[in-house]
């Protein structure tokens, strides 16, 4: 009897169950919403530097029938820097994957905290991009961003991006360096000077740039403290005043992507500085190479730093560097 | 019937405590072997290459490791890297950098055998290249 019953409820079980596998769903065209639409993305990455941009791509449709886009505006938190602006022209990637713009609207217009799109061509559907500099009085705080749209049937839409945390350090890229020229770094200014410069700003100058071809060891290209033991620093005659004392510290494949612009998706950001402990590390880095960094914490210790060899030329002896720094 | 199943789980549950591989404080097996020795060495600087110029030499009878590092070298801020015989172990622990400045008093090593019955001392003889 027992037996029996196992029997009919299996085959019902399996009766209900293949019916329900085979049900097949038809594929429906989604049906478009028939209101104004927004969609936004932020283009770049890693921390946002005082000075550089963020980017953000902001799509906005509406069906053609019910009437077409009239302006597109952004509103941020904090001004922008000189620079921000809002691309008039909408993109499309073409055959070779290259992407096309076209124009939509007149040129952008920012107004303290807001920039605004009008569009002048009968567009219902764009992709507009946002640039937003980064300004010096947004360090160390958030901003946010609401982006918004509006369409000829006075419908309007907004979409809020954002916060993003603004980092406190800075950065340099770009310093040219020349072994007998160039050659003395301040990291509270972010350059290099000449001798006679760096005379001048000898409370300032925390390392010595040189690159020697020594034979019977590997010296090559060097960042030198100042006040660092004479035999790293073969050949210089440091100008009056200049000898302050940096800590140092060697990295290798540290290409932070700020800095190095290459594949590597490392950031150097804030936290990185704070965690950095230098009380045990020397006053000299020598046998550096293109791609190379050091660490640094200045004598007074107000700034901590990381420097990049972006390239290092041992035919013309010169460098070019970026330099991330954080105000202690 | 009974008494048989209950006589023969209680043989396998106390065959099973039995302990045949013993192991150290440390959770390391003690195994048989007797070597005791470095088979290779390593100093790596704080941006983690190596500092050192040429191969180590290792004396076993001396138990000295004897290295030449770069002109240039911190020596306070190195990590050391031993290699072993099969199944020794080190003594003190290397967890991170260490410092190897004082060059008059060379750091030392205990090499403990895998039986743990044997533990020889070495010496890391740092000599700086000159530039």
């Amino acid at each position: 009897m027992q037996q029996s019953y196992i029997r009919y409820i299996s085959a019902a079980i399996f009766l209900v169950s293949t019916t329900i596998g085979c049900t097949k769903k038809e594929y429906k065209i989604p049906t478009p919403k028939d209101v104004l639409q927004n969609d936004c993305i932020k283009r770049t990455q890693g921390p946002n530097i005082v000075g550089q941009t963020i980017e953000f791509a902001y799509a906005m449709a509406i069906l053609p029938e019910k009437g077409k886009l009239t302006n597109a505006k952004v509103e941020a938190t904090i001004d922008g820097a000189a620079g921000t602006w809002m691309e008039n022209n909408s993109y499309y990637t073409n055959n070779t994957g290259v992407d096309v713009g076209i124009s939509v609207g007149s040129t952008s217009v920012t107004t303290k905290n807001v920039t605004t799109v009008t569009f002048n061509k009968d567009t219902n559907a764009a992709t507009l991009r946002y640039y937003y500099v980064i300004p010096d009085q947004a360090r160390g705080q958030s901003v946010s961003f609401t982006f918004s749209a509006e369409s000829s049937d006075g419908e309007t839409v907004s979409y809020k991006m954002g916060p993003y945390t603004i980092a406190n350090m800075d950065m340099k890229k770009g310093i040219n360096l020349t072994d007998g020229g160039l050659m003395y770094i301040s990291i509270a200014d972010m350059a290099a000077y000449n001798a006679t410069d760096a005379a001048a700003k000898a409370g300032s100058i925390d390392l010595v740039y040189l690159y020697r071809n020594i034979t019977t060891s590997a010296f090559n290209f060097a960042l030198v403290s100042p006040a660092a033991d004479p035999q790293y620093l073969p050949g210089v005659t440091l100008p009056t005043g200049v000898n302050r004392s940096t800590y140092e510290r060697k990295v290798f494949n540290l290409q932070d992507y700020n800095l190095a612009q290459m594949q590597y998706g490392i950031y150097i950001d804030d936290p990185d500085f704070q965690q950095l402990n230098m009380t045990n590390d020397p006053n000299y880095a020598i046998n550096l190479k293109q791609e190379a960094g050091v660490w640094v914490e200045t004598a007074d210790h107000k700034y901590r730093a990381y420097v990049y060899f972006n390239t290092a030329s041992t035919t013309t002896k010169n460098a070019v560097i970026g330099i991330k720094r954080y105000t202690l | 019937m009974k008494r048989i199943i209950i006589s023969t789980l209680i043989i396998l549950s106390v065959l099973s405590c039995k302990k045949d591989h013993p192991v150290d404080g440390d959770g390391l097996l003690i195994t048989p072997r007797q070597e005791c020795y470095v088979s290779n060495f390593e100093l790596l600087g704080a941006d983690y290459v190596t500092v050192l110029t040429k191969q180590p030499v290792i004396d076993t009878t001396a138990q000295t490791v004897s290295v030449i590092v770069q002109f240039g070298t911190d020596l306070k801020n190195l990590f050391p890297q031993f290699t072993l015989a099969t199944d020794c172990k080190l003594d003190p622990k290397i967890v991170g950098k260490v410092d190897f400045s004082d060059l008059a008093n060379p750091k030392e090593y205990n090499v403990i055998s895998g039986n743990r019955q044997i533990s020889k001392t070495y010496k890391v003889l740092i000599t700086v290249q000159p530039r």
